[in-house]
């Protein structure tokens, strides 16, 4: 609960309804949005490397706060529905000529609808036998379907790659990290904005009932198996988006960029940034990335100590996030996202505690 | 008809193996109710470890000995440290945190020991095929039945005839009713955590026996969670049956329907039986029909 400073008073319900409702919050948002299109003109390409990897990860994660954090449905499973976004934009680019803009919105409603598809024993399952078909989603889709037959497609071998200059929207070639950073921050401002709307609307709060208390929701005339199967299908089309900005980024998709590990990653992202917020997942998203960049640097430092380290970074790197998800359940379960409403009601309210 | 039934008893062979750890599974979740997702990471672990014991000279019963008793003590270790303090969260943290420690599992196993495929060397048992009339099968198959069975036949009679055992089947009925009895509900958790790596240890020991030990072994781990959902996720035997009825399926799917596709299906044929289940049966042969429902 965020508190509005003295003096401040509505006069319509437009303003009450505003996302940012005093001058000082618009003047702080205006301040961000220009330091996030300034930043990548002012540092090194290994940075702008970095936040795409942010990016990246919050556009995944996005899908996951919605269906665990918003309508209660754990999913283990929703690299899948990346995969599928990601192989239906290579696909639709590669083999239909279709144009990049063309070919994300294609791979976003696929992923949709895949995703509906293993969303469909949600109707009837949750909790842990949930878990176990969103995890069988993940087996069936990434192992079997893709890597047995979809990498198939054209005869490229098991990644598909995409010739350097081929993602284009309009005139506009994305051949470089820093196009792709504006990319990214587009589709990520974007996606917020549009599912921070969403769940302000009937569709949202009929979500957060289902998450609540399922039956109760049903017994208030919320259709519980057509508001779960619009989440999965939501999550599956921001997946979908996540999946298409990593062909941008990178040029290639190959079955093992959308395993179950990365799946119970993004799991984690969204409990250390916080269960149920969007803020959350940017949160998340960001200690996540930059702390294991961080580790990098770190083990890097201590080559000369122990000269095998960084050959085994990925290990290290794997047993600290499992470690951070562990402690952050046991000791800041609310995740980053409470601990920041604390912190800047702490500096709305002083000098007073409460 | 040979082909069949050599498919069939192999599946049996690596399904008592699955039973085992299964077994292991399902003792954590009838007795504290949580569900773990580190199975897989626990038979590696414990498959590691017997390889480690092994390649220093130990003879393989007594490196199989030391992995139990390491099991027992990471066991205790484990559910003192992390588990304790999530009985009674929703299952989403509970879940997570066994997430957690997966993959920490995994990376203190791909840390020590990297990720090349090792093989028990000298070979553990008899390289000279086992003959069943027409049917041929690797000897390690036959050896590790029998040493799941053992072990089977040994968790069960430890349940069903020691005061311990006891104590564990009353917690897992009524914790309420169990605690006013004077059983320490602590050390009934402890308990089965211990039992759960300890049976994990030697299910990962007998599958890196098979086809050699690399980080996939934990994947195979991961097949004991369709095992669990179709035996009823709170019933011993019906671990035991599901461990077997998935081995068999898998191993019949990799024979049979192999050849209509491109590959994978054996990995994956047990999943899709279990989504199959789980939207017509989900409480499974024995499980209790009102488990999971608000």
């Amino acid at each position: 609960m965020a508190y509005l400073p003295c003096g401040v008073y509505h006069e319509r319900y437009r303003q009450e309804h505003a996302w940012w409702q005093t001058r000082f919050v618009r003047a702080k948002m205006g301040l961000l949005a220009a330091l996030l299109l300034v930043f990548p003109l002012t540092t090194n390409p290994y940075l702008v490397s970095v936040a795409n990897i942010v990016g990246y990860t919050i556009l995944s994660a996005l899908g996951v706060q919605l269906l665990i954090g918003v309508c209660g449905q754990i999913t283990l499973g929703h690299a899948a529905f990346i995969a599928v976004g990601g192989y239906a934009t290579a696909i639709g680019m590669l083999q239909y000529g279709l144009p990049y803009p063309v070919s994300l919105l294609v791979g976003a409603v696929l992923a949709g609808l895949w995703s509906v598809l293993f969303g469909l024993p949600s109707a009837r399952v949750k909790g842990f036998y949930l878990i176990m078909t969103t995890m069988a989603a993940q087996f069936v889709t990434v192992d079997f379907i893709i890597t047995q037959y979809v990498s198939r497609i054209g005869g490229r071998g098991h990644y598909f790659s995409l010739p350097p200059g081929t993602v284009t929207i309009g005139p506009w070639v994305i051949d470089s990290d820093l196009k792709a950073y504006y990319l990214m921050i587009a589709l990520v401002v974007g996606s917020i904005a549009a599912l921070a709307n969403l769940l302000r609307t009937r569709v949202g709060r009929a979500w957060v009932a289902i998450r609540d208390n399922d039956i109760a929701a049903q017994t208030m005339g919320v259709n519980i198996v057509r508001y779960k199967l619009l989440a999965f299908f939501v999550a599956g089309v921001l997946g979908g988006i996540a999946g298409a900005f990593w062909i941008s980024s990178l040029y290639f998709v190959s079955p093992e960029h959308f395993t179950l590990g990365w799946s119970l990653w993004l799991v984690g992202v969204v409990l250390i940034g916080g269960i149920g917020s969007l803020q959350g997942v940017v949160f998340g998203s960001l200690f996540v990335t930059l702390t294991l960049e961080a580790l990098g640097f770190a083990v890097s430092g201590l080559r000369d100590l122990f000269p095998t380290l960084p050959d085994k970074f990925l290990y290290v790197k794997e047993g600290a996030f499992g470690l951070a998800i562990v402690f952050f359940l046991l000791y800041e379960p609310r995740g980053l996202a409470y601990r920041w409403q604390q912190m800047k009601n702490y500096f709305n309210l002083w000098p007073f505690a409460y | 008809m040979e082909i069949f039934l050599e498919l069939v008893l192999t599946g049996i062979m690596v399904g008592s193996i699955y039973a085992l750890v299964a077994l292991g599974w399902t003792l954590i979740y009838k007795c504290s109710g949580v569900l773990n997702l580190a199975m897989g990471e626990l038979t590696l672990l414990g498959a590691y470890v017997c390889l480690a014991f092994y390649t220093w000279g130990f003879p393989f019963p007594a490196a199989l000995g030391a992995t139990l008793i390491i099991g027992f003590l990471l066991g205790l270790l484990t559910e003192r440290l992390f588990l304790r303090r999530m009985i009674g969260e929703p299952v989403l943290s509970v879940v997570m945190v066994t997430v957690g420690l997966s993959f920490f599992f995994r990376a203190v196993v791909g840390f020590l020991w990297g990720t090349d495929t090792r093989v028990f060397d000298p070979p553990v048992f008899p390289r000279e095929p086992f003959r069943l009339g027409q049917m041929v099968f690797g000897q390690v198959y036959l050896w590790s039945f029998v040493a799941a069975v053992v072990l089977l036949v040994v968790f069960v009679a430890f349940f069903e005839r020691t005061r311990w055992g006891l104590a564990m089947k009353a917690t897992a009925d009524d914790e309420m009713a169990a605690l006013s009895l004077g059983v320490s509900a602590k050390r009934v958790y402890a308990l089965a955590w211990a039992i759960a790596f300890m049976a994990a240890g030697v299910g990962g020991t007998l599958l890196g026996n098979i086809n050699g030990l690399n980080i996939s072994v934990g994947t195979l781990g991961i097949l004991v969670l369709p095992a669990v959902v179709l035996g009823g996720l709170n019933s011993i035997p019906g671990a035991i049956v599901g461990g077997i009825a998935i081995g068999v399926l898998q191993n019949l799917s990799g024979g049979y329907l192999e050849r209509f596709t491109a590959g994978g299906v054996k990995e994956i044929a047990p999943f899709v039986f279990m989504v199959i289940l789980l939207l017509f049966r989900p409480y499974g042969l024995w499980g209790w029909v009102k488990i999971e429902r608000v």
